[in-house]
């Protein structure tokens, strides 16, 4: 039996890759909820908001600065896709399977240009808040753990508040509803979509930004991110935001776990069982119908 | 009938260029082999996809289950070449249908990821099972493919024997298309309530399109790591998903050549790029989403595309891709 502060310590790291897991399930469900395609490209939006911002934070931009461009960017870039690639494909009536296809190959795309452009070396970024972690009862506490856990809960409030309080937001949860209906109440619905692209690509760079001054970034981060944010957003309902964040910190804390239980090797597979466990058993997830 | 001459030219094409191969020998042999190869793991992928019009991202697992079962079997316990494959294909098969039978259940994007999933948890494994695999650093000594004591050890061999397993495939493949089978797939591609009430029964269907692809897909496994010599995860990661169906698509998916035309002109005509390996990825990815944009239906849709002038105008058709998921709210598009 391991000794209970080192398993309360593994549980908190757990948390924190739990709320990065939980951002980009969000990314996920906001995408879906506006057009019921699946972005494979989340992966990537994580990667670069990482990339993006150590490669403007060693031309010498501040860190704070260098983290906003860099979430400003990948969300323009999120545009970008919608209207290059995802509407091209939706305005032909493709499947949805297609459009599911074409994403991975956009993931594919940006992850071999960023391999073409900065190189196969893992990079990062200095910690926000460069303090020794805090200590209590034997459990340390970093401050870049601080900072993700609070960002995502802000976050979460701003989403809340954007979704029930604003006019946009609302618009946006009316076309998850019935896009149709959406249309003929005088609802711009393509320019929709496109906003969903820019906010679920804006939160993926956000959990990358805050993710890697604690873990690397390279390249090839995506693809692992975006399954672990599926599977946050499978299990706590696909389409359902704040379930897809509780799933994160569930897998997250399920991954954690794993780790003690039978060596860091296994990781990855612990969490693809999972996904495939909810899949089987419980694809409506954790919180009940998917929608 | 220009548009149908068109639509054999790549065909025919192919076929002249494997002909070459053969004949001519060198370095054109193993890239002949490779895509004979390659026509075969996407023959499969095409009844599952093409066929059934559902989706699986999880083809290279079953490639990885063939080629791993032959590495294992003919290096470590010293089998001859022909019932290792025959193995791996079993074993490959067994675990279509453990892995088939709960997940076809699930629909579109769902089965997506159920597939994704079991692709990447078999590359885990094939990582991970260091005492079996040797992990990153692959089994190496691989015995070249056999028949009763004759060792196919040349190239020129080899690409013969690639040949007639590529023609079986692709043989069969047509039987399958024009069979009471392949047009029920067919038939629950276009709509699985339109299949069921006309006494389809969908979930057997499904399954058994499911496992044969996965046959297929251990069938090209196992040869890969015969032809080559050498396993290791890399060969059968998620790349090789996407270059199926870079394949697929640009052979024209749904057409029983199609996954010849794709995996030839995917490996034989680019040559140029694949000297440049960073960019290669890049150009397939980027040649994919052209394709699915403005091609749907690949080179095999030439034909059409050649008749197309004739018609009159008409709002955007809808391009000859089977309906893959059972419309989510799509019909409430704008």
């Amino acid at each position: 039996m391991p000794d209970p502060a080192y398993l309360v310590q593994i549980l908190v790291n757990g948390l924190g890759v739990g709320c990065i897991y939980g951002l980009i399930g969000i990314g996920f469900c906001v995408i879906y909820n506006a057009s019921g395609i699946v972005n494979f490209a989340q992966g990537a939006f994580v990667m670069l908001g990482g990339m993006a911002a150590h490669v403007l934070y060693t031309w010498g931009l501040p860190l704070p600065v260098a983290g906003v461009l860099a979430v400003l960017m990948v969300a323009a870039l999120g545009v970008v896709i919608e209207r290059l690639v995802v509407r091209p494909l939706w305005d032909r009536n493709a499947t949805l399977f297609v459009i599911i296809l074409a994403t991975l190959a956009v993931q594919i795309v940006i992850e071999r240009a960023t391999l073409i452009l900065v190189g196969d070396q893992p990079k990062s970024l200095p910690v926000f808040t460069d303090l020794p972690p805090i200590r209590i009862a034997g459990v340390a506490v970093g401050y870049q753990f601080l900072w993700i856990v609070g960002t995502s809960l802000v976050l979460i409030v701003l989403l809340v508040l954007f979704f029930q309080r604003t006019l946009v937001g609302r618009a946006m949860r009316a076309c998850s509803i019935n896009r149709e209906a959406a249309a003929l109440q005088g609802i711009p619905v393509s320019r929709m979509l496109a906003l969903a692209f820019a906010l679920s690509a804006g939160l993926g760079a956000i959990a990358g930004v805050l993710l890697t001054p604690t873990q690397f970034t390279a390249f090839n981060v995506g693809t692992p991110f975006a399954i672990s944010g599926f599977i946050a957003a499978i299990v706590g309902g696909f389409g359902r935001p704040f379930g897809a964040f509780l799933g994160g910190i569930a897998l997250g804390l399920a991954q954690a776990i794993a780790v003690v239980a039978f060596g860091s090797g296994l990781k990855n597979v612990a969490a693809l069982s999972v996904l495939l466990v909810f899949l089987f058993f419980r694809p409506s997830g954790i919180l009940g119908t998917a929608k | 009938m220009a548009g149908r001459l068109l639509a054999l030219a790549p065909t025919a094409c192919a076929v002249v260029l494997v002909g070459y191969a053969i004949v001519a020998g060198g370095y054109f042999v193993a890239l002949a082999g490779f895509a004979l190869i390659y026509a075969v793991f996407v023959t499969g992928l095409n009844i599952f996809m093409g066929y059934a019009g559902q989706a699986s991202f999880g083809q290279n697992a079953f490639a990885a289950i063939g080629g791993y079962v032959s590495a294992v079997l003919t290096t470590t316990w010293d089998w001859p070449t022909l019932p290792a494959l025959g193995l791996g294909v079993t074993g490959a098969v067994a675990c279509a249908v453990l892995i088939g039978w709960p997940t076809l259940r699930l629909r579109g994007h769902y089965l997506a990821m159920a597939t994704l999933a079991i692709g990447l948890i078999v590359y885990e494994i094939t990582v991970q099972w260091q005492s079996v695999t040797q992990g990153y650093m692959g089994i190496s000594g691989i015995p070249p493919l056999g028949v009763f004591g004759y060792e196919a050890a040349s190239d020129r061999a080899q690409l013969v024997l690639l040949s007639i397993v590529a023609a079986a495939c692709m043989g069969s493949a047509w039987l399958i298309r024009n069979s009471r089978f392949g047009r029920a797939l067919v038939a629950l591609s276009g709509s699985e309530d339109a299949a069921r009430a006309l006494g389809i029964d969908v979930t057997r269907y499904k399954l058994a399109a499911f496992v044969l692809s996965a046959g297929y897909a251990a069938v090209a496994g196992s040869l890969f790591v015969h032809v080559v010599g050498f396993v290791s995860p890399e060969i059968f990661g998620m790349n090789m998903v996407v270059l199926g169906f870079t394949m697929l698509y640009v052979g024209g998916i749904g057409t029983v050549t199609g996954p010849l035309v794709g995996a030839i002109v995917i490996n034989m005509l680019p040559e140029t790029i694949r000297e440049l390996k960073d960019y290669q990825d890049l150009v397939y990815g980027a040649a994919l989403i052209v394709i699915l944009i403005y091609a749907p239906g690949g080179l095999a849709s030439l034909g059409a595309l050649w008749r197309r002038p004739a018609e009159p105008p008409k709002p955007e058709p809808r391009p000859p891709v089977p309906e893959v998921v059972e419309a989510h709210p799509s019909e409430a598009r704008p």
